[in-house]
């Protein structure tokens, strides 16, 4: 295990390396530049300007200080946000989408297993097509029409939930958990579609097999059999899909934060690319490439844990 | 499998339970008990605390609050007082004499004159860059200290005892007392900045002299402010604590607003404004009134060489149909607009339109066809160009119109919508072919926008006009004694520019308040300028 452990690392830093690399000169390579008030000012003062930020120097240059500084944990400053820095704007911003991306996922896993176990049990049957006709109305309907139609439910209509925003640290968590409710069932309802497809179509499977057979031929009894032996093979094919589905959800939508204003990195990212912010892209790729390469390494560990005959050597 | 039916059963009470058990569920943010908190609605993140580098609106609401300069405007935007008491101009009008009063910074450190004329030193230093140095180009020296001629201390302001402020002009500023009131004037703490470097506006360590003073600021998610006891008025001040909220989704905001979740937002989608005025709906919301703002299209002549043809130029200019943008689209009373420079606007004998501004409609497309064929261009081969646009909602209701205007007459324009304030990064950047800009006067007086196409403005001249005819006159202009021949002599610089269509203004801004009408001391006025000390609640009133 531990002998795993160490070679996946080693397999990390070179892949880490690599999306480091590309990410660098891909974003250089696209056109625009952050500095764009400063261009029309007097050459003195653009030469300041960029030195400012190491901009003077050749591209490889650049690019060797800036992978020593990620070595060193300084993602540098925002180039835009002229008063953050990198990893301020990180640190304030991936907590929240943690969270809520956190909450969605345990919230389709939760419901994605429970429709696809119903479904596969009376397959074919009303209850199966109701299930999957939930799922995949999930599926079909974006994000950007769901979120909307919630709050005009929810909360201009029935008033019971706030329409958009992020509770102030100060607010109990009495009320301030009103906030998430909206964004985390819209960015589950997509997760719960996908999962509960998986979920059936292995629980379907598993149900046909030998083992199942031979647990059923004990005498046990049907939730046993359904709960503790059929399940755990059938969602196999789900563990490796949820480790980097979570690192998408975890980091952030677009559409939810806009939608919900709420403080994630996901806005941060899309609009930092959009102006060549290139130190906050690069600083939310690596988090992102990191967390990739982290849930994939916990998703087969626990492959491992379930599967009997996968061995992590 | 009887279990998950009873499970579904009872996750369903307990929803109920707890959705029912809610008090209010009104999602206002938790104010502690017995103050006063105010909610407002931002737009945008701030790109910068720093007085002297901001450049968007939003951050001059939130820098309004916290700052108090030379002069301010009052709950109905007029200047008065602010810590200077009183003033007075020499005879030639070249320098100006402020006298302070006694008040402290909010760490207890005492404000003097000295951090003025280091605000305007910093303002000027060409290291600093700041987009709004040029605006005080008429105080001495300002322009060779911002081009590194010559070092800051040359700046022409000074500081002859602890309690005045000296300005010395190249020429006479009649309106001065309007530009003292932006954020390019406001004071510097000194001792901060000493001790900070750059980044004496982080929130940690926050120091402003104004009503209020910023806490804590979350990307994203709000400013959060509260009262500055050594503010020199602040028994008049009402409201204890304040929150800036960004948000571009103006309807998104508006439903905030109805139901309390915001108190007052300074922007409304303008297709809304006449169904929120309906009986039933909130009609003691909405405020609307003329601003001082242009929406204009600069063409960039570098990005696409068939801009440099003063006949495709004018052929757009012409082929927008106004009266429909303005009087069908946005239906929020604004104003179809033929000049850069707003109606009402102070010190002006008004706006002479470019020679076709009359015409109707259909005889300015056919022309405008005609000048387009003259050009080479033709529905059948037309010039192709990319508009960059800001992905708010009012751009994104009038370019597909005026892009359906434009296509009738040989230009194709694909649309090309960003933030806000990457779209103008991208102006500032030259990045753009024809751009969709906002601009809202700095300060009452047409310079505000005629600078805008003056060859020497830098990165706002978005156009790079460049017409010596016209920087000669708006020269003239800044020398004119006589307020009625400066008026005059900016109007003939502005029809110059108008006929030779480097930019073409589509229509006038309104301003567009949703003001929960509970929020007492709000007040409509011209430059749409509101600070939270003068506001209060209904039934509350301020501890002085």
């Amino acid at each position: 295990m531990l002998q795993f452990l160490f070679r996946r690392l080693l397999v990390a830093i070179p892949t880490m390396f690599i999306v480091v690399t590309l990410a660098f000169f891909m974003m250089r390579a696209a056109p625009g530049s952050p500095f764009v008030n400063e261009r029309r000012l007097s050459p003195e003062v653009e030469r300041n300007v960029m030195a400012k930020y190491g901009m003077d120097k050749p591209l490889v240059v650049q690019y060797a200080t800036y992978v020593g500084g990620v070595l060193r944990g300084d993602l540098g400053p925002s180039l835009k946000y002229k008063d953050k820095s990198v990893l301020k704007i990180i640190s304030e911003g991936f907590p929240h989408s943690l969270f809520i991306g956190g909450m969605a996922m345990t919230l389709a896993a939760l419901v994605g297993v429970t429709l696809g176990v119903v479904g596969a049990l009376r397959q074919n049957r009303p209850a199966d097509y109701t299930a999957m006709g939930v799922a995949v109305l999930g599926v079909c309907i974006p994000t950007f029409v769901t979120a909307p139609l919630l709050v005009l439910l929810f909360a201009s209509t029935l008033g019971i939930l706030p329409t958009a925003g992020w509770p102030a640290a100060t607010q109990p968590l009495s009320s301030a958990w009103r906030y998430f409710v909206m964004p985390v069932v819209v960015l589950s309802l997509p997760q719960i579609a996908i999962i509960s497809r998986l979920t059936r179509a292995g629980m379907i499977e598993v149900l046909r097999s030998n083992y199942v057979r031979t647990a059923r031929a004990k005498g046990l009894p049907e939730h046993s059999v359904v709960l503790r032996h059929a399940l755990r093979g059938a969602i196999l094919p789900l563990v490796s899909y949820l480790g980097p589905a979570t690192a998408g959800v975890i980091t952030g939508s677009l559409v939810v934060e806009q939608i919900f204003q709420l403080p994630g990195i996901g806005r941060a990212f899309v609009s930092s690319a959009l102006q060549r912010d290139y130190t906050v892209v690069m600083g939310v790729v690596i988090l992102y490439a990191g967390l990739i390469l982290f849930l994939n390494l916990v998703a087969d560990i626990l492959y491992a844990a379930l599967d009997p005959r996968v061995r992590l050597s | 499998m009887r279990p998950w039916g009873t499970w579904t059963v009872a996750a369903a009470a307990l929803a109920t339970t707890a959705l029912g058990a809610c008090d209010s569920g009104s999602g206002r943010a938790a104010c502690p008990a017995g103050k006063l908190c105010l909610e407002r609605g931002n737009v945008a993140d701030p790109l910068t605390l720093d007085p002297l580098k901001s450049t968007t609106i939003g951050e001059q609401h939130i820098l309004g609050d916290m700052f108090t300069a030379l002069v301010q405007y009052d709950a109905k935007g007029e200047p008065i007082p602010g810590i200077a008491t009183a003033w007075e101009t020499s005879p030639d009008g070249l320098t100006w004499t402020f006298h302070l009063r006694e008040s402290k910074w909010s760490d207890g450190a005492p404000l003097t004159a000295d951090d003025f004329v280091f605000a305007m030193q910093r303002l000027m230093d060409p290291k600093f860059a700041s987009e709004y140095a040029y605006i005080l180009y008429f105080v001495q020296n300002a322009e060779a200290v911002n081009g590194g001629k010559l070092p800051l201390t040359a700046v022409g302001v000074d500081a002859p005892d602890p309690r005045t402020f000296r300005i010395h002009l190249t020429h006479p500023v009649p309106y001065l007392l309007r530009v003292a009131t932006h954020t390019a004037m406001y004071p510097i703490p000194r001792h901060m900045v000493e001790k900070y470097g750059d980044h004496w506006t982080d929130p940690a360590h926050w120091v402003s002299n104004g009503a209020y003073v910023i806490k804590t600021w979350v990307l994203g998610d709000r400013i959060h402010a509260e009262r500055n006891p050594y503010f020199y008025d602040a028994k008049s001040v009402c409201i204890d604590e304040v929150n800036f909220y960004p948000g571009a989704d103006a309807i998104s905001a508006e439903r905030r607003v109805r139901r309390g979740e915001i108190d007052y937002n300074w922007d409304i989608q303008s297709n809304r404004i006449s169904y929120l005025r309906q009986p039933g709906q909130i009609p003691d919301f909405v405020h609307v009134r003329t601003w001082l703002g242009t929406v204009y299209i600069p063409f960039n002549p570098n990005a696409v060489p068939a801009f440099k043809d003063i006949r495709v130029r004018q052929a757009l200019t012409m082929a927008i149909d106004r009266d429909f943008v303005a009087g069908k689209l946005m239906r929020g009373g604004q104003l179809p607009a033929y000049t850069l420079v707003p109606p009402g606007i102070a010190s002006y004998p008004g706006s002479v339109p470019p020679h076709w501004a009359g015409w109707s409609f259909e005889r300015r497309m056919s022309e405008a066809k005609r000048l387009m064929a003259e050009a080479g261009y033709t529905p059948e081969h037309p010039l192709k160009f990319e508009l960059k646009m800001r992905n708010t909602n009012d751009p994104q209701l009038i370019y597909p119109a005026i892009q359906a205007d434009w296509r009738s007459i040989g230009a194709v324009a694909s649309l090309y919508p960003e933030e806000s304030q990457i779209a103008y990064a991208d102006y500032s950047a030259r990045n753009f072919q024809a751009a969709d800009v906002g601009w809202i006067a700095d300060y009452n007086d047409p310079l505000t926008f005629l600078y805008l196409m003056k060859s020497t403005t830098g990165p706002q001249n978005y156009s790079d006009y460049k017409n010596p005819a016209y920087d000669a006159l708006l020269d003239k202009a800044d020398h004119d004694v006589d307020l009625t021949e400066r008026g005059l002599d900016l109007a003939k610089a502005e029809h110059l520019g108008m006929e030779d269509a480097t930019v073409a203004p589509v229509y006038f801004y309104v301003s567009k308040d949703l003001v929960n009408p509970k929020l007492t001391g709000w007040q409509e006025n011209l430059p749409d300028w509101h600070l939270s000390r003068y506001m209060c609640f209904a039934g509350h009133k301020p501890p002085g």
